[in-house]
């Protein structure tokens, strides 16, 4: 019994100093900066005020409802005083009524305030989700690339919902403190300027205790926060994995995983928590010893005839008065503290560089032959060693070019340069002769359309999916791509047909047919440029010889970048760009490069001629 | 809420010890009046200085002990509420990893994510104010009406009256804001999903410019969201003006009736003053009794969610007579007419499936998109049970086994390569996790990823972000296959996972597993690859169309020579 009564004061202890500079070391400079409090209130106080009007009605309804709150007391009294002693029951009455009208004013003010503010807050929570979001969809590719997606979540749910949950209450009661402080003061010190000095006193051991207490609370409520996007991060993953986690067996090894970032959650909560509770402990004690030092040093004053008993008693009743909302304020203060830590990691993100900001001189690009050239360019995803090395080729409009070379040669890092997910470190790509740089990024993304080796499928139907390619096709366009990327039957075979809604991760349909959607799904798009990257890995070769045909048209008249592995994919291009360790090493066609008899030739005759047995 | 008191149960001991504390407050904030009197009476009237100042003291006394009993109750009910928060997600992780796939299709992924935080955090919260202020409302309700019926009996059978209407009207407004609330939260659950696809799915919005689509989806999932809410909350606050008023009402009633008490005699003036003034005090703990209240309404919904995945029944799980003795010696895979379809569909994917696959046997599986090829993978780990028909491996029905120990002795490479956040080295352990550091570079080398490993900056200590983004799709796959190789299994299945290799890696893994004497399954699209099996297995529509080594099938099977033809007579004829 006695270890259970321990428990609570074996916890960790957390070194803050040492997680803060852990912490500095991991962010930049730009980050730093908006890790300023100061500055976090500043901008959230910048969303508040996008609704001046309604939050000065606020105010106002709270200097109601304080003034009333103290009105309604005044009467009850004069009621006592005026009328019961007296038993004027008709004056009583009157006054009676007058109270109750001022009981409901009252209350309809109480409603009131909380009624807009209620909507302030949450259109500001709102207005911060979604600029978040939008936020989100400027950023470059490569932050996603290293990001894990359940911490981000973490920041549009969890740390969003600290700011909500405060913004309700905080600001109504933070100015109704302020407001009863300096009306109690007042009265405080007309009463009694001595004893009012002495209940001033605990204000200066109020603000020293708050200020050990803040200091410390403030980085816990952070760490807290960040421990949750870990969990958070962590559980999506797994969830994201179950079916290896399934296969593998792994059950348990992910569970004690989860145990240790749980466990640091549970620290850090346990120590905020803990800490931001002494709070109201602190205001007691001052409240109480305060109490104690008015009776002694009123009882001193009274012994020697310098107050009445009453004053003391009265004085008494006011210190109370007076130290309830600094206890108010004291604990709004730290709520807000985590309201903070979360408008923190939310700010964080939207000081993210944008990936939109395109050049200055970016222009529209209207009309698109579909000439497309890469002119030296290289590029490495990590600082050091080039993932492609000065690559060079040009392809005429409507051409179809294949990039063909061993896994990690660098072709799909060639299509995210001519995407613009990344861009070259060196060297430039032109399209029509301009230099992708000066084209803004959705003109040239609106005449490109893409069949990705991650194929990617939404929570939705089918029809929805593939309308993705062009939102306003109508249900026969839908339909119409569907057909030609071969899909159609296939479709038709589910029991919904094109109704059939596709789990999130396209779970229910087989990877063969989710690449065969997501071809249609480019069919309907229609661009100048198109890009397929493994396209049809996992469609059986059967029927990839059905849509090869479809692919043909498909491919006719636009320019189009193939990436694959079958050798009657490659055969067909127009132009083969042979890739080795990021560089080019050989370009052709299928027949020259041939007849040159180097890499290309070496390959094909290892790779697809040896192997064939003639039939029979 | 049953589950939430179910999660307290372990804490009793410290529940009790916070619950001490705060009585312990309680007293000794009542006491500092009495305290206050006894100085007024003994100290001042008498002019007794040392009485003053000693009763001073005591009172200087009592309040720290109150601050240290504060303090304390904070590390209680702290400890209290993290702990089981704690316990909570520990267990709902736990419970969601028994989860068969069935289970999953009823909860989505996003929404099992906000139970086991939001909803978590939501629960933790009301029961650390709750330990902290709990006693106190009730109890000032109490004393007040008990301490107004000591004053004045009639007069004090007002507040009798108001009391059950308050908490009527208060216990309605939970009920009413328990389901806004629970609604809110599913609103979250939508959020977080558009959010959850927007990150996945981002190469493919941004590739086809939907950011404005996305864009109004978020919108409209947190419009939703903020509109509950804001219904929600204004329903909650409703409790606190309805307080102020009913309670500010009785005041007039007893104001008027006591006028008339006065007058007949029966009530003095300063009794009336008394109970007016238990009635204010009564206001001020009503008014935390609503927020306690509307906290609880809010945990509440949220205890249902989490309560809704516990009662979650697992759908396949190990039977009453499965055998941990069983274990796979050999590896010989047997299918014995089997047939499947998925739960909750009405069509088969798999009819009347029979083969056999002997122990260190290379098969390959063969078919058309959606022919049901990898969910015949998927029977073998048991992902799902199967409908009609049996598996056997040595000679036993794999229901028969346990689980874990079948998927143990498993080596499992998905079509679609997921890898986790960590560096090289620790992917690949993912597999095993006693393997040395010589077993997995040795699953490296067989897997061919060993090279590309050692070329980059930190070997095997690399990060991988998200997916593995930074490596290749071939690098992540030969990766996944190092993932599998590395538990040395008995059984190996190989679902696509070779079709971003170019054909000359893939040749070089080929015959590095034959190092491996395991049984391989491998689905493939590849004709390079199939010409290496021992048998093929040829499936269409579910059924298996042909079985046997390259050779008969090229004699007897026309679909077979199709897809040769389809992949190698163009070319033929090209060079010709």
């Amino acid at each position: 019994m006695f270890n259970k009564l321990a428990e609570p004061f074996r916890h960790q202890k957390i070194d803050l100093q040492q997680l803060e500079q852990a912490e500095d070391g991991s962010v930049d400079k730009a980050q730093r900066k908006a890790k300023n409090t100061r500055a976090t209130v500043k901008k959230i106080w910048g969303y508040l005020a996008a609704e001046k009007w309604k939050l000065s009605f606020v105010l106002l309804m709270v200097v109601v409802s304080s003034f009333l709150a103290l009105y309604g007391p005044y009467l009850v009294g004069m009621a006592i005083d005026d009328f019961i002693v007296t038993r004027n029951s008709g004056g009583l009455l009157r006054l009676l009524f007058g109270l109750g009208a001022v009981y409901v004013v009252h209350s309809l003010s109480v409603w009131l305030q909380n009624f807009w503010m209620i909507g302030i807050a949450q259109k500001t929570v709102y207005t911060m989700r979604t600029k978040l979001f939008r936020h989100l969809h400027k950023l470059p590719v490569p932050f996603f690339d290293k990001r894990q997606h359940g911490e981000l979540m973490s920041r549009v749910t969890n740390d969003m919902e600290n700011v909500s949950s405060t913004l309700n209450s905080s600001v109504i009661q933070i100015f109704s403190s302020i407001l009863t402080l300096i009306g109690t003061l007042i009265v405080m010190l007309w009463l009694s300027g001595l004893l009012t000095l002495i209940t001033l006193l605990i204000v200066p051991a109020m603000v020293f205790g708050m200020k050990w207490i803040t200091k410390r609370t403030g980085k816990l409520f952070k760490i807290q926060q960040a421990n949750l996007g870990q969990l958070n991060g962590y559980i999506q993953e797994t969830l994201s994995g179950q079916r290896i986690v399934k296969t593998f067996s792994q059950e348990q090894k992910v569970i004690s995983e989860f145990r240790v970032k749980n466990e640091q959650l549970r620290e850090a909560g346990f120590w905020a928590q803990t800490i931001s509770g002494f709070i109201p402990k602190l205001m007691n004690v001052l409240n109480n010893l305060s109490y104690a030092v008015i009776a002694c040093v009123g009882g001193v004053l009274a012994l020697n005839n310098m107050i009445t008993i009453g004053v003391i008693v009265i004085f008494i009743e006011y210190a109370r008065q007076f130290t309830r909302p600094l206890n108010d304020l004291a604990n709004q203060f730290n709520t807000l503290l985590s309201a903070i830590a979360g408008a923190e990691r939310v700010f964080d993100v939207l000081v993210e560089k944008v990936e939109m900001a395109d050049e200055e001189k970016a222009a529209e690009l209207e009309q698109l032959e579909g000439e497309v050239e890469f002119a030296g360019v290289s590029f490495s995803y990590e600082k050091d060693g080039d993932t492609v090395n000065d690559i060079s080729f040009r392809v005429l409009p409507g051409e179809t070019v294949a990039l063909v070379g061993p896994t990690g040669a660098g072709k799909t890092t060639l299509i995210n340069l001519l995407s613009r997910f990344y861009d070259p470190d060196c060297g430039s790509i032109f399209i029509d002769g301009h230099e992708i740089r000066d084209i803004k990024r959705e003109s040239l993304r609106r005449h490109m359309a893409f069949v990705l080796q991650d194929t990617f499928l939404f929570h939705g139907t089918i029809r929805e999916n593939i309308r993705y390619g062009r939102l306003t096709a109508s249900d026969a366009e839908v339909e119409e791509a569907a057909k030609t990327a071969n899909a159609h039957s296939f479709i038709m075979n589910l029991p919904r047909g094109y109704d059939t809604v596709l789990d999130q991760d396209g779970g229910g349909i087989s990877h063969g047919q989710k690449q065969l959607l997501s071809i249609a799904r480019a069919l309907l798009a229609d661009p100048k440029i198109l890009i397929l990257d493994e396209a049809t890995s996992s469609i059986d070769t059967v029927t990839e010889m059905k849509i090869q045909e479809a692919l043909v048209r498909l491919m006719k008249g636009r320019t189009s970048f193939v990436i694959a592995h079958r050798l009657n994919t490659i055969q067909k291009a127009e132009q083969i760009v042979i890739l080795r360790d990021g560089e080019l090493v050989e370009r052709g066609t299928h027949r020259s490069l041939l007849g040159k008899g180097g890499f290309y030739s070496e390959l094909y005759h290892s790779q697809w001629k040896r192997e064939v047995p003639l039939p029979g | 809420m049953k589950t939430v008191f179910s999660f307290l149960k372990p804490y009793f001991l410290c529940i009790a010890a916070a619950l001490f504390f705060t009585l312990t407050e309680l007293a000794v904030e009542l006491f500092q009046p009495l305290l206050m009197a006894k100085m007024i009476d003994d100290g001042i009237m008498t002019g007794d200085l040392g009485a003053v100042l000693a009763l001073g003291a005591a009172m200087v006394g009592m309040s720290l002990a109150a601050f240290a009993s504060g303090l304390l109750n904070s590390f209680y009910s702290s400890h209290v509420s993290q702990n089981m928060g704690y316990d909570m997600r520990c267990q709902l992780f736990e419970k969601i990893q028994s989860f068969a796939f069935a289970n999953f299709s009823r909860f989505p992924a996003s929404s099992l994510i906000t139970r086991m935080t939001n909803d978590v955090t939501q629960i933790q919260n009301t029961v650390f104010m709750s330990l902290r202020i709990m006693l106190r409302a009730p109890l000032l309700v109490l004393g007040s009406v008990v301490m107004a019926f000591i004053v004045n009996a009639r007069l004090a059978l007002i507040l009798l009256a108001v009391v059950p209407v308050l908490f009527f009207i208060l216990v309605w407004l939970m009920k009413r804001a328990g389901k806004l609330f629970r609604a809110v939260q599913e609103k979250l659950d939508a959020v977080n999903s558009v959010m959850q696809e927007n990150l996945a799915g981002i190469r493919v919005i941004k590739a086809f410019l939907r950011r404005k689509h996305e864009s109004d989806r978020f919108t409209k999932a947190s419009k939703n969201l903020r509109n509950l809410t804001v219904s929600a909350l204004r329903w909650t606050e409703l409790a606190m003006p309805l307080v102020l008023l009913v309670m500010n009402g009785s005041i007039i009633v007893i104001l008027w009736f006591g006028s008339f008490e006065v007058t007949g005699g029966s009530a003095s003036v300063g009794e009336v003053v008394a109970i007016v003034n238990y009635t204010t005090r009564m206001t001020g703990a009503m008014s935390i009794f609503s927020m306690i209240i509307m906290a609880f309404s809010r945990a509440r919904a949220s205890s249902q969610r989490i309560a809704d995945v516990f009662a979650e029944e697992i759908s396949l799980r190990d039977g009453e007579e499965s055998d941990s003795a069983l274990m796979i010696q050999q590896g010989t895979i047997v299918f014995d007419s089997v047939s499947f379809q998925y739960p909750e569909t009405e069509v088969p994917v798999l009819q009347n499936i029979s083969f056999t696959a002997e122990r260190g046997e290379r098969v390959a599986v063969l078919g058309a998109t959606g022919s049901g090829k990898s969910t015949l993978f998927q029977l073998l780990p048991r992902l799902y049970d199967v409908n009609g028909g049996k598996i056997l491996i040595d000679d036993n029905d794999i229901r028969k086994m346990k689980l874990d120990v079948l998927r143990k002795q498993i080596g499992f490479v998905p079509q679609e390569t997921m890898l986790f956040t960590g560096t090289v080295k620790d992917n690949i352990a993912w597999g095993n996790a006693k393997a040395t550091m010589e077993e997995i570079v040795e699953a490296a080398v067989h897997a061919q990823i060993h090279d590309t490993v050692m070329a980059f900056p930190d070997q095997y200590d690399t990060l991988l972000g998200q997916k593995g983004v930074n490596l290749s799709g071939g690098q992540k796959q030969r990766l996944a296959i190092a993932r599998a190789l590395v538990r040395k299994p008995k059984i190996l299945l190989l679902d696509d996972s070779t079709s971003a290799l170019d054909v000359k890696t893939e040749q070089k893994l080929l015959a590095a597993l034959k190092a491996y004497s395991c049984t391989t399954l491998m689905i493939t699209q590849k004709m390079s690859t199939t010409m290496n099996a021992d048998t093929i297995l040829l499936l269409e529509e579910g059924r298996l169309l042909a079985k046997g080594s390259h050779k008969q099938l090229l004699q007897d099977c026309a679909l077979y020579q199709k897809i040769y033809h389809s992949q190698f007579e163009e070319e033929d004829s090209y060079v010709q």
